[in-house]
């Protein structure tokens, strides 16, 4: 476990592309793109399916690589990483929350929330006492060794954001986090990820189509068609 | 390493149930092969009275290796199935940023191990049936002691060694894909 400095801002996006060709066409998926987020910022990407929330999180989290333009994390830019480089930036500043939890079926709650450390020479009472808090935080104290098939579509998503945060990450990718939710259990996720940004400084950048979502963000991006064509800050008092 | 080679015993543990069968066809050419090579004294005795000792105990050596290295593709295909299988839990261990290494390491874990105990308890078994044959009297040549331990060993390196070779290509390309590709394929 690799304790990041914060420096600069947490992500910075200036004049981001992302061109796919298809056949011999070439999909322009995001056009443009350029947004800065702050510490303990929470920004929703709004926008229909097929607008490029989903690529610029890839994007943001080095799953894909940009055609043109320049991704900080963390102050650090990203342009020149290799795999490899960007794999260990992941590992110590950047959470995944995927659409569809992407939980290990046979690892219990606690052990799915341990999965990023289980491949690291760390001490292994620390890293399950850190995993408990973090279930704890999340509500989920009396889960801990349950599986996920045994668990609601709310608790897994809760386990899946307790995972990306064992990791002390600076940022948190957050794909449709209430996608697969009911009304309720969607707005406590919500206000987890609030919370989150509010307590632990983490930055929370989360695609989106759930007006209540883009409602507890403190900055709203809409795109279309891959470009961001209007950005709403909201002031909290 | 060592924490990848954890990770895989867990995985194993776990997944033990989706392992037996590819551990019993092991343990069942480990089996084979011991009896042949305990029994190889015996059967050429039998075959002197066909006088075709040699190539009935050519024919069973033959046999019993066949069995073994189809116990060792039913680990290979198997080991090829649960990778398939843990595509998206790939995708999830690269997207968090562990290494490809060890990602191969925990992969690798489950077919190694699954060869491992298939083949050691189908070579002890095939000792024991020997053994226990020889004193009762259904096998006319008592097997030495040697040859057994041997053929003991031989069973559960082979069955080993080709369980590893067969699952690291799979492991490896696996490792290697960009973490979207195992995500969303």
């Amino acid at each position: 476990m690799t304790t990041v400095t914060r420096t600069g801002h947490a992500v910075a996006v200036e004049n981001v592309w992302k061109l796919f060709p298809v056949g011999d066409d070439v999909v322009r998926a995001l056009v443009d793109i350029g947004f800065t987020a702050a510490y303990g910022e929470f920004v929703a990407l709004m926008g229909p399916s097929g607008s490029g929330k989903s690529t610029l999180l890839h994007l943001l989290g080095g799953l894909d690589r940009p055609t043109k333009g320049t991704i900080a994390v963390n102050g650090a830019p990203t342009g020149g990483l290799t795999e490899s480089q960007f794999a260990t930036l992941r590992h110590s500043a950047i959470g995944f929350i995927f659409q569809s939890y992407n939980l290990i079926p046979f690892l219990s709650a606690v052990e799915n929330v341990e999965l990023p450390l289980m491949f690291e020479p760390v001490d292994r009472r620390s890293v399950r006492t850190r995993a408990t808090e973090l279930l704890e935080l999340v509500g989920l104290g009396h889960r801990l060794h349950h599986r996920p098939a045994r668990m609601s579509g709310g608790e897994q998503q809760r386990t899946a954001i307790a995972r990306a945060l064992i990791g002390s990450p600076v940022v948190v990718l957050a794909d449709e986090p209430t996608a697969n939710l009911d009304h309720r259990t969607g707005e406590s996720v919500i206000a987890l990820l609030e919370d989150l940004c509010a307590r632990l400084g983490v930055t929370v950048i989360a695609s989106t189509h759930d007006p209540a979502v883009a409602e507890h963000a403190t900055r709203v991006l809409r795109m279309s068609d891959g470009r961001i064509t209007e950005e709403v800050t909201h002031v909290r008092s | 390493m060592r924490p990848a080679l954890a990770y895989g015993l867990l995985a194993a543990r776990r997944r033990a149930r989706s392992l037996v069968l590819p551990a019993a066809t092991v343990a069942t050419g480990a089996f084979l092969l011991v009896m042949v090579v305990v029994l190889m004294p015996a059967v050429r005795v039998q075959g002197a009275a066909f006088g075709r000792a040699a190539d009935i105990g050519r024919a069973a050596v033959v046999i019993s290796v066949l069995v073994l290295l189809v116990g060792a593709l039913e680990v290979a295909i198997t080991a090829t199935r649960s990778i398939v299988a843990r595509t998206r839990e790939i995708g999830v261990l690269s997207g968090f940023g562990v290494p490809p290494r060890s990602i191969v390491v925990g992969l690798l874990v489950e077919p190694v191990a699954t060869a491992a105990a298939g083949g050691l308890a189908g070579a002890v078994l095939g000792a024991a049936a020997a053994v226990t044959g020889s004193a009762a009297g259904l096998i006319a040549a008592a097997p030495a002691p040697g040859p057994v331990v041997s053929a003991v060993s031989a069973a559960f390196g082979v069955s080993l060694v080709a369980a590893a070779l067969a699952s690291a290509p799979p492991a490896v390309r696996a490792a290697r894909r960009p973490p979207l590709v195992s995500l969303t394929g």
